[in-house]
């Protein structure tokens, strides 16, 4: 379990210095116990955030567009074609060298682009790499678009879907479109790292293997419904409970509603159990509905 | 683009020009700033997306420049442009500072002590969120003559850029530091403060080491018993040595209170937060800003 298998984790250095990742500030009671923040005045306020903002029920995610669904796409084709497309970026993301933060806001991006717009319209197969395009520029490590489509026909040996960098250029301005222009995306892992050292359990396997549980979320829709904290604190709570670290006590003092986290933690782990299920016949079946 | 008519060119940043021009529909007055996108096929520059995304969180400030709309348009050469869509704000703190240069008059104290609780305003909100403006001056701070509102812009610089003007660069900077916090923004708000008061820049050098000399000169050559660390920063050289010259003599006409907020050491240097509880602006009509 935990995100291994998708290779080394780059954990150094996924902050940027401009824009602060998840704060730890709740809204109405106390402010979190922990505010580790070095500096407090920057202390980057996600509730006030258009992060926050945007934050949408399960529901509102899980709604296949009309125009896929006369295409027989189902709930989980659409899920199915979302992880498939996560995990691609990732791959992408390993040939092309960016930080782990890009790859987590390139693949927020393409899941809130699907919460507005069609695949049959807006094909994953190009709007995948170029959520990874504008993520890079986002997030100050620009990757040039002739290395991400050198790349991309190197992964892809698919003739039918074949992309220049004109494509990914015109992509980009309509993903910008999609996205209202909203590209601050706040993610768990600061949060994660501060919660860890807080609770005391900031040792490499501890720290190796949420982190890993945090890359995993990303397969699914948790970064548009839940708080990245909150997030941070799920993958936390279930590391706590494989490795036998009582955290009881801990997490009691934090102030925080545990259902929320017990039940995002319950989600994760739901995930891990589907996900054996899942083939690579099932993933071309689904994909092959959009586009014959 | 149609629903805006372009009225006259304003002016011309690094990015493109920016126009004034107004909404059809409504008859409003508009500032747009159209952004050429790189020819060398990479898209949307990313100072622009950093912008953009920037402004989409802080543009509720009324001390941050409203973006009201971004729109996709074309140039005459068929290629896509860029327009951002901001409210029309009539001047900048720079031509503001002008005016009364030319007229040899100085400005009222209590316009000066506004338009310092204003820019202290806008700064915290800025730091409240986790961004860094790192080119705070003059020219970046828009002006409405009427009601005195000061509104913070270009906030879209990204680290690679090389930022033109170093009059209002922080020392740490110029001394080679790569871990830049919130004190950049104050070192460039108390340059300011001078400049509003004295219309003339503080620190006007034109290279990074004769910017260094200014400093040093009106503040005291730098050493580690004032500054710890400081020896051991990427550009730290054997300087001439100054001594620290009373500041008031370089910012007359400030009174007590005022000389507070020009601080010299990166971590004691006041927050933007705790600036606008100094009692310089204990007479000040907060409420209205």
């Amino acid at each position: 379990m935990g995100g291994n298998r998708n290779g080394a984790f780059q954990y150094q250095d996924f902050e940027s210095p401009v824009l602060f990742a998840s704060t730890l500030k709740l809204e109405g009671s106390k402010p979190f116990r922990i505010s580790l923040i070095s500096d407090p005045d920057m202390a980057a306020n996600f509730w006030t955030s258009s992060h926050h903002k945007q934050l949408l029920d399960q529901e509102e995610v899980d709604v296949v567009h009309p125009l896929d669904k006369e295409r027989g796409i189902t709930l989980d084709d659409f899920k199915l074609i979302k992880m498939h497309m996560a995990n691609y970026i990732w791959k992408l993301a390993q040939f092309v060298k960016v930080r782990q933060r890009v790859v987590a806001t390139a693949v927020a991006y393409m899941r809130r682009v699907y919460t507005r717009k069609s695949m049959t319209e807006y094909d994953p197969r190009l709007v995948a790499p170029t959520c990874l395009y504008l993520a890079s520029k986002a997030e100050e490590s620009t990757v040039q678009a002739r290395l991400l489509v050198f790349y991309l026909k190197k992964l892809y040996a698919d003739e039918k879907h074949r992309y220049e960098i004109k494509d990914i250029l015109e992509m980009e301005m309509k993903i910008l479109e999609a996205l209202n222009y909203y590209l601050v995306v706040f993610h768990p892992y600061r949060a994660l790292s501060q919660l860890l050292q807080d609770a005391g359990l900031n040792d490499i396997s501890m720290t190796q293997l949420t982190w890993g549980l945090v890359n995993d979320t990303y397969k699914m829709d948790l970064i548009l419904v839940h708080a990245p904290h909150l997030i941070a604190l799920a993958c936390l709570y279930i590391a706590s409970v494989l490795r036998e670290k009582d955290t009881t006590a801990w997490f009691e003092e934090l102030r925080i509603d545990m259902n929320v986290v017990k039940n995002i933690s319950m989600e994760i782990l739901d995930f891990y159990e589907n996900h054996r299920m899942i083939t690579d016949d099932r993933i071309i079946a689904a994909l092959s509905k959009l586009k014959p | 683009m149609e629903a805006y008519e372009k009225l006259e060119k304003v002016g011309e940043g690094t990015y493109g020009k920016v126009y004034r021009a107004r909404e059809r529909a409504t008859g409003k007055i508009v500032a747009l700033k159209k952004t050429r996108l790189h020819e060398d096929d990479e898209g949307v520059p990313p100072t622009t997306l950093r912008e953009v995304s920037i402004l989409r969180m802080l543009s509720c400030d009324p001390h941050v420049v409203r973006l009201m709309d971004v729109k996709q348009g074309q140039n005459k050469e068929g290629k896509t442009v860029l327009y951002l869509v901001f409210e029309y704000m009539d001047t900048d703190l720079k031509k503001f500072i002008r005016t009364f240069r030319q007229t040899g008059e100085n400005l009222p104290a209590n316009v000066v002590k506004s338009l310092m609780f204003q820019l202290c305003k806008g700064v915290a909100f800025c730091h409240g969120h986790g961004i860094l403006h790192r080119d705070l001056k003059p020219h970046n701070l828009l002006m409405d003559r009427k009601t005195m509102m000061l509104k913070i812009a270009d906030l879209g610089l990204a680290r690679a850029f090389t930022i033109l003007t170093l009059w209002y660069r922080a020392p740490e900077v110029l001394l080679g530091c790569t871990h830049y916090s919130t004190a950049v923004d104050i070192w460039s708000v108390a340059c300011i403060f001078a400049e509003l008061v004295t219309k003339q820049a503080l620190f006007p050098g034109d290279s990074e080491l004769q910017q260094l000399l200014h400093i040093f000169r009106l503040l005291g050559t730098p050493n580690e018993e004032v500054w710890p660390g400081v020896s051991k920063l990427m550009n730290w050289h054997e300087y001439p040595q100054w001594k620290a010259q009373n500041l008031s003599k370089a910012v007359p006409n400030l009174d007590e209170d005022g000389l507070d907020l020009l601080y010299y050491e990166p971590s004691k240097r006041i927050s933007a937060k705790k600036a606008m509880e100094h009692p310089y602006f204990d007479d000040l009509n907060k409420a209205s800003l």
